[in-house]
């Protein structure tokens, strides 16, 4: 039994490696300048992140954080902002690490406001206010962020589509390493069952404010890594842009449909639901939010905890079926 | 009793080197929520090694003393000494690791967590300095409540019984002076009433522990307290050995009402 498990965890890290190696290759055979694979994997691997991001302060949390907006539009403004100041290059990673530090910074003092005096809903809701505060204050802040126009940055910079494909597998790749390592540790237990009964873990010795700022710092700072790289992308930083609400509804939604509070549930869903938009974009372009919508809403119906959960408790109907059909498949053939 | 020598004695986790037999006090607790005094002027002691009996009708304010002493909620007056230090208002995590775990009414075990997940909570975090030999800790208390075989058992899948003798070994396992149960056998049937009672026992012999117990089942209560504290109304209306308890008329006029003479 031992010896099986082992082996399931084996074949586990060889697929994951299997699929890594596959995205490392891609743009060796594609077109990366052209190819909307690549494309279409470069959002795909930011979505994930943020999703993983938001994954670990709610899914394991249980802290419903609806402010990951913020976190990304702060990434993209200091990468904006330290370049324009000449403080920072194109694809510079200190511009990065100062992203990603700001973001983490901000989640740490709005989350010992926020994490220490609200619960639940209000939680939600006071954070949904951080991106407001922040769009109001990118509007109004001057030639420092220079309002409603944006910051244009120097477009001429461009080298190539590889560098964001890469830079986007790289930040991904990093996100899931500390994620599934924070959830294998102690510090992953203590989230869970800050989760599952906030009151039932103070009692028993865990500071629990210490470890929801935790979990909503390390998810802004790898949700400000994204900002800061769509800011390279875009080479202009403006607040309809990078502070729109797409930034944390997406994201949500695909760990949602993929099944928050597991590891694989965001991924599955990132996936799932990039294909979902980019096929009804391509096939009814016209109307394809009303079927990306319908298709979210059956998603949902008939598995309401998120396609991971489905897939675990229903593992054994699942395979049974399909024996099922190969075998009514190989008899009709005889 | 200064304050070295508690940290000390939990440290080396042999409590036979404190001194005094009180080791847990409330002064003149008072808590309101409103117009209504929920506790009123309460005083009482814990002795080491005893085992003490929180009895009253519903409402008399048992799981709001319960709450209070783990800092869930503040005291609108009145001072909580554990080991001689003062406690009040500190954090619950530290009340934790000051050494008081409690169990709760409405069995808070966590939920998707397997059995011994959940006493692993509390040996990794119930206690200050960290353990190390967490797992070793955990399966010992998962043995002492008999639910060693069941240690890879989510717990949404265990009966009330089950999860209630969890709770305990997640209360035990971070190695307390005092431990609180509230309720413990709360919509429990007979045997595992009596289960429930032989491991209080036993929790109690091979821990050390002191017992702060609320229950409705009286004759369980009696059976095991050395002492027992009488809440009505927010108030202690009496305190005392089983026996006195018992024989108390203003004991038997809050369960039974006046007698009409």
């Amino acid at each position: 039994m031992l010896r099986l498990n082992q082996m399931k965890v084996h074949t586990k890290y060889i697929a994951g490696l299997i699929v890594v190696i596959f995205f490392v290759l891609c743009p060796l055979f594609l077109n990366s300048e052209r190819s909307y694979f690549i494309y279409f994997l470069y959002t795909t691997f930011i979505y994930i992140t943020i999703a993983q991001g938001w994954n670990l302060i709610a899914g394991y949390t249980g802290q419903v954080s609806l402010g990951q907006h913020a976190f990304f539009g702060l990434g993209a403004y200091i990468t904006a902002i330290t370049w324009r100041a000449g403080l920072t290059g194109y694809f510079d990673p200190l511009a990065f690490l100062l992203s990603g530090t700001g973001a983490l910074l901000l989640a740490a003092i709005v989350g010992v406001v926020l994490l220490s005096k609200l619960r639940d809903d209000y939680f939600s809701l006071g954070t949904l206010g951080i991106g407001e505060i922040l769009r109001v204050a990118a509007l109004n802040g001057g030639s420092f962020t220079e309002g409603a126009a944006g910051i244009s940055l120097n477009s001429t910079a461009y080298k190539s589509m590889n560098h964001y494909y890469y830079t986007a597998l790289f930040i991904m790749l990093f996100t899931l390493v500390v994620i599934v390592l924070l959830i294998r540790s102690r510090v992953g237990l203590a989230l869970i069952a800050i989760r599952e009964d906030e009151t039932a873990a103070s009692a028993n010795g865990i500071p629990v404010l210490r470890y929801k700022i935790l979990a909503f710092s390390i998810g802004a700072f790898v949700t400000g890594l994204c900002g800061s790289l769509n800011a390279y992308y875009i080479f202009h930083v403006h607040p309809p842009g990078v502070l729109s609400l797409n930034w944390v509804v997406i994201p949500v939604l695909m760990c949602i449909l993929g099944g928050a509070g597991t590891f694989m549930g965001p991924i599955l869903g990132a996936f799932v639901l990039s294909i979902a938009f980019e096929l009804t974009s391509i096939w009814m372009p016209e109307i394809h939010p009303i079927f990306s919508g319908a298709f979210i809403v059956l998603v949902t119906l008939f598995m309401p905890s998120g396609i991971m959960y489905y897939i675990t408790n229903h593992k054994s109907m699942i395979m049974r079926r399909l024996r099922l059909t190969v075998f009514k498949w190989m008899n009709q053939k005889a | 009793m200064n304050k070295n020598e508690s940290q000390y004695s939990k440290k080396n986790n042999s409590k036979k080197d404190v001194t005094g037999d009180d080791i847990f006090q409330m002064k003149s607790i008072t808590k309101r929520f409103g117009g209504l005094k929920a506790l009123n002027d309460i005083s009482f002691n814990l002795k080491k090694n005893e085992i003490t009996g929180l009895i009253g009708p519903n409402g008399a304010g048992k799981s709001t003393l319960f709450n209070v002493a783990t800092s869930i909620y503040k005291p609108d007056s009145g001072k909580i000494f554990l080991m001689g230090e003062n406690i009040t208002g500190k954090r619950p995590h530290q009340i934790c690791w000051m050494g008081i775990s409690r169990t709760f009414q409405l069995a808070k075990t966590f939920l998707s967590m397997t059995a011994l997940e959940n006493v692993l909570v509390g040996a990794i975090y119930g206690h200050k300095p960290r353990a190390r030999n967490v797992r070793q800790h955990a399966m010992e208390v998962l043995e002492l409540v008999g639910l060693e075989t069941k240690s890879d058992i989510i717990t949404s899948q265990m009966t009330l019984s089950d999860r209630r003798l969890l709770e305990v070994a997640r209360a035990l396992v971070s190695q307390p002076f005092i431990m609180l149960l509230d309720e413990p056998m709360a919509g429990l049937n007979p045997s595992e009433i009596k289960k429930m009672l032989h491991v209080i026992e036993k929790a109690h012999k091979e821990r050390n522990v002191s017992i702060l117990w609320v229950e409705h089942k009286v004759e369980a209560i009696f059976s095991l307290c050395n002492r027992i504290i009488v809440l009505e109304y927010g108030q202690k209306i009496a305190e005392g050995k089983p026996e006195e308890i018992a024989q108390n008329n203003n004991v038997i006029e809050a369960y039974l009402g006046k007698p009409s003479s």
